[in-house]
């Protein structure tokens, strides 16, 4: 197809325009502030110091380290399970079955629900003295005044159920619409081939979907990475920052204590490790070669 | 038999584990403040009267639904034109331009709040919902234009240069026969626009300091202050904010579902 | 010439008013927005206008929880408020952006003259390194122990004046098998500017620093550390290491809870949900019997140097803090009023937190032990770095004294730092 050579720099000249000027310029001032003592509360410190934040995060911050392999966890057990139950989510709803529509329209629901929304029925809900559990015991199951939350061998099974309910639908919607394009005739060959309805799922199903699954759980993994809102407001971090991520690290630094420049530095050690990981990612899944 | 169990038993487990906290939502908006009653009966409106007309609710509404509109249509617009070039055409600087789409995704919101706000000052756009508009937009468009490219790859090539073989111009022919394909593809970008515009909760509070440009989340925020715990109003509010989104959802998904099944997340 | 000049002022004047009908608009933002205190500000707000017919005033309220955060983005971007509810706890940063106007010249000049309650204007002061006053007083907090009076009723207790009464109170209020608990512990976001009050009751230690370093490691402070870390999950429900403000309130007022250590500010939520069965406490003292009191953080309104215009702004900010402004306020808020005048008004003798509170302050036995508020560090080091470890203490995986050492350290490194740099 011949075509002007200007037409798709045309085409995706307004999306430059604003990324220039919203996320450039903002993303540029982190690397810059990054080098750069900035505390709103010392502006008499303030000041350029190259590399010292970076070298104090490295070097003598041990809980940046901690929080970068809480974040590790959080990612891999969030993305994980949102994985799994969306497939299955998508594959039951795949199947024809009275009310089908009523019952898609109910489990996705949550993927419509804002991050304070979600934690503030999380809060409700997990309240030791008016939540489930406390309903829970009244009708005699586990003791009353539990408090998943609070309790340090709960707490981070609790969030994570909290972000699943907001997250699984998210996987499932994307995998349910891949499922459908599916052409039939794929299964019925492999129904004549003699293929149960497991090989059929692992031969048929499952490369079909590989690349959906590829993006979608790479998007998701830098989103749940970023997630700060919903660790913070049901845990703030604790107890004793045994839930604290790296970007709840930095909203501690740069929001709690006004440290814009270590606050910075921690955002670009972020960036670094997502872009890292993601292009590693895409490399080794062979994320876009047609089977 | 079986299908009870693959089907049925892991169904309501699941909509028991969705619908349990809206209930659970429900109920404390419904329930005088105090009450720990299951079922709440007599039902009382007075969170409703205390969001809509104490802390203006009705205001808040107003924005949320402009903004999420306008979002909705820049980001279909956009993110059109700009998966078309993707998916259609091989231009230098388009393997750059990915990955800088992605990398925008890379930082959070929060860290970007004060160089945004220069921005936004210098250009005019602090306290007008046009300006949070055009932020959401800027943040929702480089995953919208991934999206959309997948669509626009997976619709054949085909079908349009048979449309210029007749005659039509590049132009004409996505008209005739692009877009007609794409419809779903644009409910399920869309969508997304929608919801993430509805839910931002730091950009309206932040590049907004007027009463009557706040949105729902910040409205829902202020039940969670210190001295202004209300959770009846943080459920009513709740409810308010979520309605909308799920009864849209619920009708959309079916078009969502559809369009995304017409090409989906393809690379 | 001169004409040009009157029209060009007065098309910026109109422009900066939005209006254009000739009125000064002032913006003022509401640090604690929400159901509880909005509507109080309506009211005044337009008794304001109605007296002061030139003048708009836009109201716009900010969560509590986000309001430093949308100071630091609109002093950082230029783009402040005319007046702006602060509390003592953030003001040093304001002050230290050179955001704010100092306000001592407006007062003297003014009907408030004399009227200011002189440990609230102490309060404020020792915040700017200048000494100078950043905010009008509006009203004054002090941490109490709000408790349950039908369950002391029900237990044949009498309410405790000492650490250990509360100790023994806390235990035998404690039911777990029926969801009774006799104290809750605020072990989440605002722990330790709890807990250093509750320290500096115990201890009567006088002073925040000797000699330029720090008594929070004082070895009493540790005891009282002790004894309630001791309390937890044996008088407290479980949950709370990680409670916040919210989680807290939500087990008192949920019926789980029989004391809580707040403030006065949480009167409104307090009494909605119990009425009349709920009181306040000073907190108790400790075995030196002496009554040393942290004042909490003051509120107060400030002007920003950004203001176009400061006439509009003070006026507001007076009226605010007027006798008739500030009575109806603190009625609404149940704390204790900045404006001496309103010392007799007859709500206060009906309100049993604030009289009591008022007693307390007035008692020329109790000595203010003032938070170093001012130190660019304070909260960093009270939250960010302590917060979580406090909770360690509360875990068992700390000692309170190994705690408390830790963050007397760091305060006297900034304290000394401080003092070099006046």
């Amino acid at each position: 197809m011949r075509t002007k050579r200007w037409a798709p720099y045309a085409l995706i000249a307004p999306t430059l325009l604003l990324m220039a000027v919203f996320l450039v310029y903002p993303i540029a001032s982190v690397v810059h502030y990054s080098l750069q003592r900035y505390n709103v509360t010392q502006p008499w410190k303030n000041g350029f110091i190259g590399l010292e934040n970076f070298r104090v995060m490295l070097t003598e911050d041990p809980l940046f380290w901690q929080s970068l392999v809480f974040s590790a966890k959080w990612v891999v057990v969030e993305v994980g399970l949102q994985l799994l139950l969306g497939l299955v989510l998508a594959l039951i709803v795949n199947e024809t079955f009275i009310g089908r529509g009523l019952a898609r329209a109910m489990v996705f629901s949550p993927w419509a629900v804002s991050g304070v929304l979600t934690t503030g029925i999380w809060i409700l809900l997990y309240n030791p003295s008016t939540g489930i559990f406390q309903q829970l015991a009244e009708w005699g199951i586990g003791s009353p005044g539990t408090s998943v939350l609070g309790d340090p061998a709960t707490v981070f099974p609790a969030t994570v159920v909290t972000e699943l309910w907001r997250g699984v639908p998210f996987f499932a919607i994307l995998l349910l619409a891949d499922l459908q394009s599916i052409p039939n005739d794929l299964y019925e060959a492999a129904a004549v081939d003699g293929a149960g309805r497991w090989r059929r799922f692992i031969s048929v199903t499952l490369p079909h979907l590989k690349d959906a699954i590829i993006l979608s759980t790479l998007l998701r993994a830098v989103w749940e990475f970023n997630n700060v809102d919903l660790i913070y407001t049901l845990t703030g971090g604790g107890p004793a920052n045994q839930t604290t991520t790296l970007p709840l690290y930095v909203a501690r630094k740069a929001v709690d204590s006004h440290d814009f420049g270590y606050g910075s530095a921690l955002t670009v050690a972020g960036f670094v490790i997502l872009l890292f990981f993601s292009i590693l990612y895409l490399r080794l899944s062979k994320f876009g070669s047609r089977a | 038999m079986s299908r009870v169990l693959r089907l049925h038993v892991p169904l309501a487990l699941y909509l028991l584990f969705t619908l349990v906290p809206f209930y659970w939502m429900l109920v404390f908006a419904l329930r005088p403040t105090g009450s720990t009653a299951l079922v709440p009966w007599p039902i009382t409106f007075e969170h409703f009267d205390t969001v809509w007309n104490g802390i203006g609710f009705g205001t808040f509404f107003y924005n949320s639904m402009v903004i999420a509109l306008g979002v909705l249509v820049f980001v279909s617009v956009l993110s059109l034109m700009g998966g078309y070039a993707l998916a259609r055409f091989k231009f230098r600087g388009q393997r750059l331009f990915l990955v800088a789409l992605l990398c925008t995704q890379f930082i959070p919101g929060a860290m970007m709040l004060i160089p945004l706000f220069v921005i936004f000052r210098e250009v005019g756009l602090l306290n007008s919902l046009t300006g949070l508009i055009v932020a959401d937009v800027a943040f929702q468009l480089p995953l919208a234009l991934i999206l959309m490219s997948g669509f626009v790859r997976n619709i054949p090539v085909e079908l349009e240069e048979a449309a210029m073989v007749d005659g039509c111009t590049r132009l004409r022919a996505f008209f005739a026969v692009m877009l007609p394909q794409l419809k779903p593809a644009l409910v399920a970008v869309g969508s997304f626009a929608f919801i993430g515009a509805w839910n931002n909760f730091l950009f309206a509070l932040m590049f907004a300091s007027r009463q009557d440009k706040f949105t729902l989340p910040v409205g829902l925020s202020y039940a969670l202050g210190e001295f202004n715990t209300d959770f009846g109003a943080l459920a009513a509010g709740g409810v308010v904010a979520a309605v909308p989104v799920v009864l849209v959802f619920a009708v959309v998904q079916r078009f969502l579902v559809q369009g995304l099944s017409a090409g989906a997340v393809k690379g | 010439m001169r004409a040009l000049l009157v029209v060009l002022a007065l098309v910026l004047s109109a422009c900066s008013s939005g209006g254009g009908s000739g009125k000064t608009t002032i913006v003022f933002w509401d640090n604690n927005g929400g159901p509880g205190r909005t509507p109080i500000y309506e009211e005044l707000i337009k008794r304001f206008e109605a007296a002061n017919p030139d003048i708009d005033v836009e109201y716009v309220g900010i969560p509590s929880s986000s309001v430093q955060q949308k100071y630091d983005t609109a002093i950082a971007g230029g783009s402040t408020p005319d007046v702006g509810g602060v509390t003592t706890s953030y003001l040093a940063h304001l002050v230290g952006q050179e955001a704010l106007v100092a306000l001592d010249d407006r007062v003297e000049g003014s009907a408030l003259k004399g009227k200011l309650l002189p440990s609230l204007v102490e309060t404020v002061r020792q915040t700017a390194p200048d000494g100078k006053l950043y905010s009008v007083p509006s009203s004054g907090n002090m941490d109490v122990i709000w408790y349950r009076t039908d369950w002391f009723t029900q237990a044949g207790i009498t309410p405790p004046k000492t650490w250990d009464e509360l100790v023994a109170a806390a235990q035998r209020l404690t039911d777990p098998a029926a969801n009774r608990y006799g104290y809750t512990i605020r072990g989440g976001a605002g722990s330790v500017f709890q807990l250093l009050t509750e320290a500096y009751s115990y201890s009567g230690v006088a002073e925040f620093f000797s000699g330029g370093k720090s008594t929070v490691g004082d070895a009493r402070n540790a005891e009282l550390v002790g004894k309630i870390a001791a309390l937890y999950k044996k008088a407290t429900p479980e949950a709370d290491v990680n409670n916040s403000y919210t989680q807290m309130v939500a087990q008192f007022t949920g019926g789980s809870v029989g004391m809580m250590h707040h403030n006065l500010g949480s009167y409104g939520d307090v009494t909605k949900a119990l009425g009349d069965r709920v009181a306040a406490l000073p907190l108790p003292v400790g075995p030196s019997g002496k009554r040393t009191v942290v004042p909490n953080p003051t509120d107060g309104f400030a002007v920003f140097k950004n203001s176009e215009n400061q006439d509009a702004a003070w006026k507001f900010v007076e009226f605010l803090t007027s006798k008739e402004s500030n009575s109806y306020w603190n009625e609404k808020v149940g704390q204790i009023p900045a404006n001496t005048e309103v010392r007799d008004a007859a709500w206060i003798a009906s309100n049993q937190p604030v009289k009591m509170a008022l007693g307390v302050l007035e008692d020329p036995a109790t000595v203010t032990v003032p938070a170093p508020v001012y130190l660019p560090q304070y909260s960093s080091i009270t939250k960010t770095d302590s917060e979580p470890q406090y909770q360690k203490v509360l875990l068992g995986e700390l000692t309170p004294q190994a705690f408390l050492d830790e963050m007397a350290s760091k305060l006297t490194a900034a304290q000394k730092e401080w003092e070099e740099r006046r």
